[in-house]
Protein backbone atom coordinates (compact mmCIF):
# COMPACT_ATOMS: atom_id res chain seq x y z
CA UNK A 1 0.00 0.00 0.00
CA UNK A 2 2.84 2.51 0.99
CA UNK A 3 4.91 1.45 -1.48
CA UNK A 4 2.27 1.88 -4.34
CA UNK A 5 1.14 4.57 -2.71
CA UNK A 6 5.14 6.25 -3.06
CA UNK A 7 4.87 5.27 -6.73
CA UNK A 8 1.59 7.19 -7.44
CA UNK A 9 3.32 10.37 -5.80
CA UNK A 10 6.45 10.08 -7.26
CA UNK A 11 8.75 13.08 -6.00
CA UNK A 12 11.42 11.93 -8.36
CA UNK A 13 9.19 14.22 -10.82
CA UNK A 14 8.54 17.39 -8.96
CA UNK A 15 12.73 17.17 -8.54
CA UNK A 16 13.46 16.45 -12.23
CA UNK A 17 11.93 19.75 -12.83
CA UNK A 18 13.14 21.63 -9.87
CA UNK A 19 14.40 24.90 -11.87
CA UNK A 20 11.44 25.89 -13.28
CA UNK A 21 9.67 25.42 -10.24
CA UNK A 22 11.65 27.28 -8.25
CA UNK A 23 11.92 30.12 -11.30
CA UNK A 24 7.94 29.73 -11.09
CA UNK A 25 8.13 30.35 -7.15
CA UNK A 26 10.47 33.17 -7.65
CA UNK A 27 7.85 34.91 -10.49
CA UNK A 28 5.53 34.65 -7.37
CA UNK A 29 7.75 36.10 -5.15
CA UNK A 30 8.51 39.12 -7.65
CA UNK A 31 4.41 39.47 -8.28
CA UNK A 32 3.81 39.17 -4.06
CA UNK A 33 6.58 41.88 -3.62
CA UNK A 34 5.59 44.22 -6.54
CA UNK A 35 1.98 44.17 -5.69
CA UNK A 36 2.23 44.26 -1.47
CA UNK A 37 4.16 47.46 -1.76
CA UNK A 38 1.86 49.14 -4.41
CA UNK A 39 -1.24 48.01 -1.67
CA UNK A 40 0.79 49.40 1.08
CA UNK A 41 1.03 52.61 -0.50
CA UNK A 42 -2.38 52.67 -1.25
CA UNK A 43 -3.45 51.83 1.68
CA UNK A 44 -2.01 54.53 3.35
CA UNK A 45 -3.58 57.26 1.01
CA UNK A 46 -7.17 55.24 1.47
CA UNK A 47 -6.76 55.30 5.55
CA UNK A 48 -5.37 58.49 6.06
CA UNK A 49 -8.60 59.88 3.87
CA UNK A 50 -10.99 58.13 5.67
CA UNK A 51 -9.60 59.79 8.38
CA UNK A 52 -9.25 63.04 7.19
CA UNK A 53 -11.50 66.38 7.10
CA UNK A 54 -12.60 66.52 3.72
CA UNK A 55 -16.53 64.46 3.51
CA UNK A 56 -16.46 63.95 -0.23
CA UNK A 57 -13.14 62.45 0.09
CA UNK A 58 -14.16 60.45 3.09
CA UNK A 59 -17.07 59.17 1.21
CA UNK A 60 -14.60 57.79 -1.94
CA UNK A 61 -12.31 56.26 0.52
CA UNK A 62 -14.92 54.41 2.52
CA UNK A 63 -16.78 53.23 -1.46
CA UNK A 64 -13.24 51.83 -2.51
CA UNK A 65 -12.57 50.04 0.26
CA UNK A 66 -15.43 48.57 1.08
CA UNK A 67 -15.19 47.73 -2.73
CA UNK A 68 -12.20 46.45 -2.69
CA UNK A 69 -12.93 44.40 0.46
CA UNK A 70 -15.90 42.51 -1.24
CA UNK A 71 -14.88 41.57 -4.78
CA UNK A 72 -13.61 38.24 -5.61
CA UNK A 73 -9.73 38.80 -6.54
CA UNK A 74 -10.13 36.24 -9.58
CA UNK A 75 -12.92 38.91 -11.46
CA UNK A 76 -10.52 41.82 -10.47
CA UNK A 77 -7.41 40.34 -12.15
CA UNK A 78 -9.44 39.50 -15.20
CA UNK A 79 -11.04 42.64 -15.07
CA UNK A 80 -8.12 44.43 -15.26
CA UNK A 81 -6.61 42.49 -17.71
CA UNK A 82 -9.35 42.48 -20.41
CA UNK A 83 -11.37 45.84 -19.64
CA UNK A 84 -8.44 48.25 -18.47
CA UNK A 85 -6.77 47.88 -21.74
CA UNK A 86 -10.03 48.73 -23.76
CA UNK A 87 -11.15 51.73 -21.45
CA UNK A 88 -7.31 53.06 -21.87
CA UNK A 89 -7.31 52.38 -25.65
CA UNK A 90 -11.01 54.68 -25.83
CA UNK A 91 -9.24 57.09 -23.99
CA UNK A 92 -6.14 57.46 -25.09
CA UNK A 93 -7.38 56.53 -28.78
CA UNK A 94 -4.90 54.22 -29.13
CA UNK A 95 -4.06 50.30 -28.92
CA UNK A 96 -3.51 49.70 -25.47
CA UNK A 97 -1.70 46.19 -24.19
CA UNK A 98 -1.50 45.34 -20.55
CA UNK A 99 1.25 42.60 -19.58
CA UNK A 100 -0.29 39.77 -17.51
CA UNK A 101 2.21 40.94 -15.00
CA UNK A 102 0.95 44.63 -14.84
CA UNK A 103 -2.17 43.66 -14.59
CA UNK A 104 -1.85 41.00 -11.81
CA UNK A 105 0.29 43.60 -9.80
CA UNK A 106 -2.31 46.00 -10.00
CA UNK A 107 -5.15 43.56 -9.39
CA UNK A 108 -4.10 42.29 -6.39
CA UNK A 109 -2.51 45.26 -5.12
CA UNK A 110 -5.83 47.21 -5.24
CA UNK A 111 -7.49 44.20 -3.36
CA UNK A 112 -5.27 44.18 -1.01
CA UNK A 113 -5.23 47.99 -0.65
CA UNK A 114 -8.57 47.22 0.68
CA UNK A 115 -8.23 44.99 3.37
CA UNK A 116 -4.98 46.88 4.81
CA UNK A 117 -6.52 49.99 4.90
CA UNK A 118 -8.71 48.78 7.41
CA UNK A 119 -5.65 47.16 9.13
CA UNK A 120 -3.94 51.18 8.75
CA UNK A 121 -7.23 52.39 9.64
CA UNK A 122 -7.04 50.80 13.29
CA UNK A 123 -3.60 51.35 13.50
CA UNK A 124 -4.14 54.93 13.64
CA UNK A 125 -7.50 54.75 15.43
CA UNK A 126 -5.66 52.70 18.35
CA UNK A 127 -3.26 56.28 19.08
CA UNK A 128 -5.06 57.54 22.41
CA UNK A 129 -6.97 60.69 21.29
CA UNK A 130 -5.75 62.47 24.14
CA UNK A 131 -2.26 62.75 22.73
CA UNK A 132 -3.60 64.56 19.95
CA UNK A 133 -5.48 67.11 21.49
CA UNK A 134 -1.94 67.60 23.90
CA UNK A 135 -0.24 68.00 20.44
CA UNK A 136 -2.68 70.68 18.77
CA UNK A 137 -2.52 72.56 22.17
CA UNK A 138 0.98 72.40 22.20
CA UNK A 139 0.86 74.09 18.99
CA UNK A 140 1.86 71.21 16.24
CA UNK A 141 0.93 71.22 12.80
CA UNK A 142 -1.54 68.43 11.83
CA UNK A 143 1.25 66.60 9.59
CA UNK A 144 3.42 67.22 12.13
CA UNK A 145 1.01 65.24 14.73
CA UNK A 146 0.33 62.47 12.67
CA UNK A 147 4.10 61.79 11.67
CA UNK A 148 5.65 62.23 14.61
CA UNK A 149 3.00 61.21 16.99
CA UNK A 150 0.27 58.94 15.08
CA UNK A 151 2.58 56.54 12.47
CA UNK A 152 5.13 55.74 14.85
CA UNK A 153 2.78 53.95 17.45
CA UNK A 154 0.34 53.79 14.52
CA UNK A 155 2.83 51.31 12.36
CA UNK A 156 4.23 49.01 15.18
CA UNK A 157 0.19 48.18 16.37
CA UNK A 158 -0.30 47.48 12.81
CA UNK A 159 2.23 45.11 11.79
CA UNK A 160 1.30 41.76 13.37
CA UNK A 161 -1.86 42.09 11.46
CA UNK A 162 -0.61 43.76 7.82
CA UNK A 163 1.95 40.99 7.90
CA UNK A 164 -0.89 38.23 7.82
CA UNK A 165 -2.42 40.23 5.29
CA UNK A 166 0.38 39.70 3.25
CA UNK A 167 0.50 35.75 3.89
CA UNK A 168 -2.82 36.09 2.54
CA UNK A 169 -1.87 38.08 -0.45
CA UNK A 170 1.00 35.75 -1.27
CA UNK A 171 -1.63 32.68 -1.67
CA UNK A 172 -3.77 35.22 -3.72
CA UNK A 173 -0.56 35.19 -6.35
CA UNK A 174 -1.60 31.60 -7.06
CA UNK A 175 -4.38 32.99 -9.66
CA UNK A 176 -1.85 34.66 -11.75
CA UNK A 177 -1.30 31.80 -13.61
CA UNK A 178 -5.21 32.17 -15.07
CA UNK A 179 -3.65 35.33 -16.74
CA UNK A 180 -0.27 33.26 -18.07
CA UNK A 181 2.19 34.68 -15.75
CA UNK A 182 4.62 32.34 -15.43
CA UNK A 183 4.03 31.36 -11.94
CA UNK A 184 4.91 28.03 -10.17
CA UNK A 185 0.92 26.96 -10.41
CA UNK A 186 1.20 27.48 -14.80
CA UNK A 187 4.54 25.85 -14.64
CA UNK A 188 2.54 22.23 -12.92
CA UNK A 189 -0.02 22.58 -15.37
CA UNK A 190 2.50 23.10 -18.26
CA UNK A 191 4.85 20.43 -17.24
CA UNK A 192 1.56 18.50 -16.91
CA UNK A 193 0.20 18.61 -20.10
CA UNK A 194 3.76 17.11 -21.20
CA UNK A 195 4.13 14.20 -18.68
CA UNK A 196 0.29 13.79 -17.73
CA UNK A 197 1.10 12.63 -14.34
CA UNK A 198 -1.19 15.34 -12.79
CA UNK A 199 -0.87 13.48 -9.31
CA UNK A 200 2.99 14.48 -7.88
CA UNK A 201 2.97 17.51 -9.92
CA UNK A 202 -0.39 19.13 -8.09
CA UNK A 203 0.70 17.38 -4.73
CA UNK A 204 4.34 18.98 -5.05
CA UNK A 205 2.74 22.28 -5.36
CA UNK A 206 0.08 21.93 -2.61
CA UNK A 207 2.97 20.90 -0.62
CA UNK A 208 5.29 23.69 -1.42
CA UNK A 209 2.66 26.61 -0.92
CA UNK A 210 2.46 24.75 2.64
CA UNK A 211 5.67 24.75 3.82
CA UNK A 212 6.26 28.35 2.76
CA UNK A 213 3.53 29.66 4.32
CA UNK A 214 3.15 27.67 7.14
CA UNK A 215 7.17 28.68 7.63
CA UNK A 216 6.04 32.58 7.09
CA UNK A 217 3.12 32.83 9.25
CA UNK A 218 4.51 30.51 12.57
CA UNK A 219 7.77 33.33 12.16
CA UNK A 220 5.28 36.13 12.05
CA UNK A 221 3.33 34.41 15.18
CA UNK A 222 6.64 34.17 16.68
CA UNK A 223 7.74 37.44 15.78
CA UNK A 224 4.48 39.30 17.11
CA UNK A 225 4.48 37.27 20.03
CA UNK A 226 8.39 39.15 20.93
CA UNK A 227 7.08 42.31 20.38
CA UNK A 228 4.04 42.22 22.54
CA UNK A 229 6.00 41.08 25.54
CA UNK A 230 8.18 43.94 24.86
CA UNK A 231 5.22 46.19 24.32
CA UNK A 232 6.77 47.30 21.15
CA UNK A 233 3.55 46.23 18.93
CA UNK B 1 -20.42 50.46 -24.73
CA UNK B 2 -24.04 50.60 -24.41
CA UNK B 3 -24.59 48.34 -27.57
CA UNK B 4 -21.97 45.84 -25.99
CA UNK B 5 -24.35 45.88 -22.46
CA UNK B 6 -27.62 45.09 -24.99
CA UNK B 7 -25.47 41.63 -26.68
CA UNK B 8 -23.44 40.53 -23.73
CA UNK B 9 -25.39 41.42 -20.95
CA UNK B 10 -29.03 41.70 -21.60
CA UNK B 11 -29.35 39.32 -24.50
CA UNK B 12 -27.49 36.52 -22.23
CA UNK B 13 -29.41 37.73 -18.71
CA UNK B 14 -31.04 34.38 -18.07
CA UNK B 15 -27.79 32.30 -18.34
CA UNK B 16 -25.77 34.83 -15.95
CA UNK B 17 -28.75 34.04 -13.56
CA UNK B 18 -28.36 30.64 -14.25
CA UNK B 19 -24.63 30.55 -13.63
CA UNK B 20 -25.29 33.14 -10.42
CA UNK B 21 -27.18 30.08 -8.94
CA UNK B 22 -24.59 27.59 -9.71
CA UNK B 23 -22.49 29.74 -7.28
CA UNK B 24 -24.96 29.79 -4.56
CA UNK B 25 -25.80 26.67 -4.68
CA UNK B 26 -22.01 25.61 -4.69
CA UNK B 27 -21.34 27.94 -2.62
CA UNK B 28 -24.31 26.88 0.02
CA UNK B 29 -23.77 23.34 -0.27
CA UNK B 30 -19.91 23.90 0.83
CA UNK B 31 -20.38 26.32 3.20
CA UNK B 32 -22.26 23.65 5.05
CA UNK B 33 -19.81 20.47 4.63
CA UNK B 34 -17.22 23.20 6.04
CA UNK B 35 -18.95 23.77 8.66
CA UNK B 36 -19.70 20.32 9.25
CA UNK B 37 -16.13 19.53 8.77
CA UNK B 38 -14.78 22.18 10.69
CA UNK B 39 -16.57 21.45 13.57
CA UNK B 40 -15.70 17.52 13.89
CA UNK B 41 -11.89 18.66 13.29
CA UNK B 42 -12.63 20.64 16.27
CA UNK B 43 -14.04 18.69 18.25
CA UNK B 44 -10.89 15.99 17.25
CA UNK B 45 -8.27 18.43 18.05
CA UNK B 46 -10.18 19.32 21.58
CA UNK B 47 -11.31 16.28 23.11
CA UNK B 48 -9.60 12.81 21.28
CA UNK B 49 -6.07 13.54 22.52
CA UNK B 50 -4.74 10.14 19.94
CA UNK B 51 -5.78 11.67 16.62
CA UNK B 52 -4.88 15.64 17.97
CA UNK B 53 -1.90 15.84 16.05
CA UNK B 54 -3.52 14.65 12.51
CA UNK B 55 -6.42 17.07 13.19
CA UNK B 56 -3.69 19.84 13.73
CA UNK B 57 -2.20 18.67 10.81
CA UNK B 58 -5.11 19.02 9.05
CA UNK B 59 -5.86 22.48 9.54
CA UNK B 60 -3.06 23.69 9.57
CA UNK B 61 -2.78 22.44 5.49
CA UNK B 62 -5.95 23.35 4.74
CA UNK B 63 -5.50 27.02 6.05
CA UNK B 64 -1.57 27.19 4.74
CA UNK B 65 -2.41 26.37 0.64
CA UNK B 66 -4.14 28.43 -1.48
CA UNK B 67 -7.77 27.63 -2.42
CA UNK B 68 -6.54 27.86 -6.25
CA UNK B 69 -3.93 25.21 -5.75
CA UNK B 70 -5.91 23.23 -3.24
CA UNK B 71 -8.82 23.00 -6.08
CA UNK B 72 -6.69 21.81 -8.74
CA UNK B 73 -5.32 18.69 -6.62
CA UNK B 74 -8.80 17.87 -5.46
CA UNK B 75 -9.37 17.77 -9.59
CA UNK B 76 -6.45 16.33 -10.74
CA UNK B 77 -5.36 14.26 -8.03
CA UNK B 78 -8.12 12.83 -5.50
CA UNK B 79 -9.88 10.64 -8.53
CA UNK B 80 -7.11 8.56 -8.61
CA UNK B 81 -5.84 8.79 -5.52
CA UNK B 82 -9.25 8.28 -3.88
CA UNK B 83 -11.58 7.68 -6.34
CA UNK B 84 -14.02 10.50 -5.51
CA UNK B 85 -14.88 12.74 -6.80
CA UNK B 86 -16.51 11.76 -10.29
CA UNK B 87 -17.75 15.47 -11.07
CA UNK B 88 -15.88 18.95 -11.44
CA UNK B 89 -18.77 20.41 -9.50
CA UNK B 90 -17.87 17.61 -6.24
CA UNK B 91 -14.22 18.34 -6.92
CA UNK B 92 -15.36 22.56 -6.60
CA UNK B 93 -17.58 21.63 -3.35
CA UNK B 94 -14.97 19.01 -1.57
CA UNK B 95 -12.07 22.28 -2.49
CA UNK B 96 -14.24 25.09 -1.06
CA UNK B 97 -15.47 23.06 1.96
CA UNK B 98 -11.53 21.84 2.59
CA UNK B 99 -10.35 25.61 2.79
CA UNK B 100 -13.27 27.19 4.96
CA UNK B 101 -12.93 24.07 7.43
CA UNK B 102 -9.89 25.03 8.41
CA UNK B 103 -10.92 28.61 9.14
CA UNK B 104 -14.07 27.20 10.90
CA UNK B 105 -12.01 24.95 13.00
CA UNK B 106 -9.80 27.31 14.53
CA UNK B 107 -13.07 30.06 14.84
CA UNK B 108 -14.53 26.95 16.81
CA UNK B 109 -11.63 26.19 19.13
CA UNK B 110 -11.20 29.80 20.36
CA UNK B 111 -14.97 30.25 20.60
CA UNK B 112 -15.13 26.94 23.08
CA UNK B 113 -11.88 27.68 24.99
CA UNK B 114 -12.84 31.45 25.21
CA UNK B 115 -15.55 30.56 27.35
CA UNK B 116 -15.06 31.73 31.13
CA UNK B 117 -14.88 28.35 33.10
CA UNK B 118 -16.21 30.16 35.95
CA UNK B 119 -20.32 30.19 34.47
CA UNK B 120 -20.07 26.63 33.65
CA UNK B 121 -18.62 26.30 37.82
CA UNK B 122 -21.44 28.86 38.90
CA UNK B 123 -24.30 27.24 37.23
CA UNK B 124 -23.23 23.67 38.22
CA UNK B 125 -23.43 25.37 41.84
CA UNK B 126 -26.73 26.39 41.35
CA UNK B 127 -27.82 23.03 40.65
CA UNK B 128 -28.39 23.39 36.91
CA UNK B 129 -28.06 20.01 34.82
CA UNK B 130 -25.09 19.83 32.18
CA UNK B 131 -27.71 19.55 29.10
CA UNK B 132 -29.13 23.19 30.21
CA UNK B 133 -26.16 24.29 30.99
CA UNK B 134 -24.76 23.51 27.54
CA UNK B 135 -27.98 24.60 25.78
CA UNK B 136 -29.02 27.77 27.82
CA UNK B 137 -25.47 29.09 29.25
CA UNK B 138 -22.36 27.67 27.21
CA UNK B 139 -23.77 27.84 23.36
CA UNK B 140 -25.82 30.98 23.11
CA UNK B 141 -22.19 32.92 23.65
CA UNK B 142 -19.80 30.82 22.56
CA UNK B 143 -22.21 31.02 19.16
CA UNK B 144 -22.38 34.76 19.27
CA UNK B 145 -18.61 35.24 20.28
CA UNK B 146 -18.14 32.97 16.65
CA UNK B 147 -20.70 34.74 14.45
CA UNK B 148 -18.44 37.29 12.66
CA UNK B 149 -16.15 35.41 11.83
CA UNK B 150 -18.30 32.33 10.88
CA UNK B 151 -19.93 34.59 8.63
CA UNK B 152 -16.85 36.37 7.11
CA UNK B 153 -16.07 32.50 6.16
CA UNK B 154 -19.40 32.68 4.05
CA UNK B 155 -18.65 35.72 2.12
CA UNK B 156 -14.74 34.26 1.34
CA UNK B 157 -17.19 30.79 0.23
CA UNK B 158 -18.43 33.18 -2.52
CA UNK B 159 -15.07 34.82 -3.55
CA UNK B 160 -13.45 31.95 -3.51
CA UNK B 161 -16.16 30.16 -5.38
CA UNK B 162 -15.11 32.51 -8.75
CA UNK B 163 -12.31 30.02 -8.87
CA UNK B 164 -14.09 27.08 -9.58
CA UNK B 165 -14.73 28.57 -13.34
CA UNK B 166 -11.59 27.17 -14.23
CA UNK B 167 -12.57 23.40 -13.56
CA UNK B 168 -15.52 23.99 -15.76
CA UNK B 169 -18.25 24.28 -13.27
CA UNK B 170 -20.61 26.48 -14.63
CA UNK B 171 -20.87 29.23 -12.56
CA UNK B 172 -21.23 33.18 -13.12
CA UNK B 173 -18.06 33.62 -13.45
CA UNK B 174 -17.60 30.80 -16.04
CA UNK B 175 -20.76 32.40 -18.24
CA UNK B 176 -18.85 35.61 -18.10
CA UNK B 177 -15.89 34.58 -19.52
CA UNK B 178 -17.53 32.40 -21.71
CA UNK B 179 -19.21 35.41 -23.18
CA UNK B 180 -16.00 37.59 -23.40
CA UNK B 181 -14.83 34.70 -25.43
CA UNK B 182 -17.47 34.82 -28.06
CA UNK B 183 -18.02 38.94 -28.46
CA UNK B 184 -14.38 39.67 -27.80
CA UNK B 185 -16.44 42.41 -25.48
CA UNK B 186 -15.22 42.06 -22.22
CA UNK B 187 -16.25 46.17 -20.69
CA UNK B 188 -19.98 45.44 -20.13
CA UNK B 189 -19.69 42.22 -19.11
CA UNK B 190 -17.47 41.52 -16.88
CA UNK B 191 -17.97 44.76 -14.89
CA UNK B 192 -21.88 43.57 -14.50
CA UNK B 193 -19.86 40.24 -13.28
CA UNK B 194 -17.85 42.40 -10.68
CA UNK B 195 -20.37 44.31 -9.52
CA UNK B 196 -23.05 41.27 -8.98
CA UNK B 197 -20.63 39.66 -6.84
CA UNK B 198 -19.51 42.58 -5.09
CA UNK B 199 -23.30 42.75 -4.22
CA UNK B 200 -23.83 39.79 -3.02
CA UNK B 201 -20.54 39.69 -0.88
CA UNK B 202 -21.01 43.24 0.27
CA UNK B 203 -25.01 41.77 1.43
CA UNK B 204 -23.65 38.99 3.28
CA UNK B 205 -21.20 40.61 4.91
CA UNK B 206 -23.18 44.13 6.11
CA UNK B 207 -26.34 41.85 7.35
CA UNK B 208 -24.22 39.58 9.06
CA UNK B 209 -22.00 42.26 10.71
CA UNK B 210 -25.57 44.30 11.86
CA UNK B 211 -27.48 41.33 13.17
CA UNK B 212 -23.98 40.17 14.85
CA UNK B 213 -24.14 43.71 16.42
CA UNK B 214 -27.39 43.89 17.81
CA UNK B 215 -27.49 40.37 18.76
CA UNK B 216 -24.02 41.67 20.63
CA UNK B 217 -25.48 44.07 22.28
CA UNK B 218 -28.91 42.66 23.38
CA UNK B 219 -26.70 40.29 25.42
CA UNK B 220 -24.20 42.85 26.99
CA UNK B 221 -21.13 41.57 25.20
CA UNK B 222 -18.06 43.65 23.67
CA UNK B 223 -19.00 44.88 19.74
CA UNK B 224 -16.40 44.57 17.72
CA UNK B 225 -15.31 46.24 14.51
Amino acid sequence: MLHRLGALLDPALFWEYRVILLKGLAVDGYVFLASATLAVLLAFAIAIARLGRNTLLRALATAYAEFFRNTPEYILLVWVYYVVPVLLGQLLATKVDISPYVASVLALGLAYSGFLSETVRAGILSVPRGQIEAALSLGLRRFQILQRIILPQALRRMLPEALNQFVSLFKATSFVSLVAVPDIMYQVSMIDTQEMRPIPLYTGAAVLYCVVIICASQSIQHLSERWRRRGWA
Amino acid sequence: MFTSFDRTVLANSALLLNGLSITAYTCAIAFLLAVFLGLATCMLRLYVAALRPLAIAYIEFCRATPIFVQLLWVNYVWPTLLGFPRTAEGAGIIALALQSSGYLAETFRSGIQGFPRGQYEAALALGISRPTIALRIVAPQVLLMMAPAVVNQMAVVVKSSTLVSVIAIPDLMYEALRIVDQWLEPTAILTTAALLYFLVIFTISTCAERIATRFRTRFGLPVTG
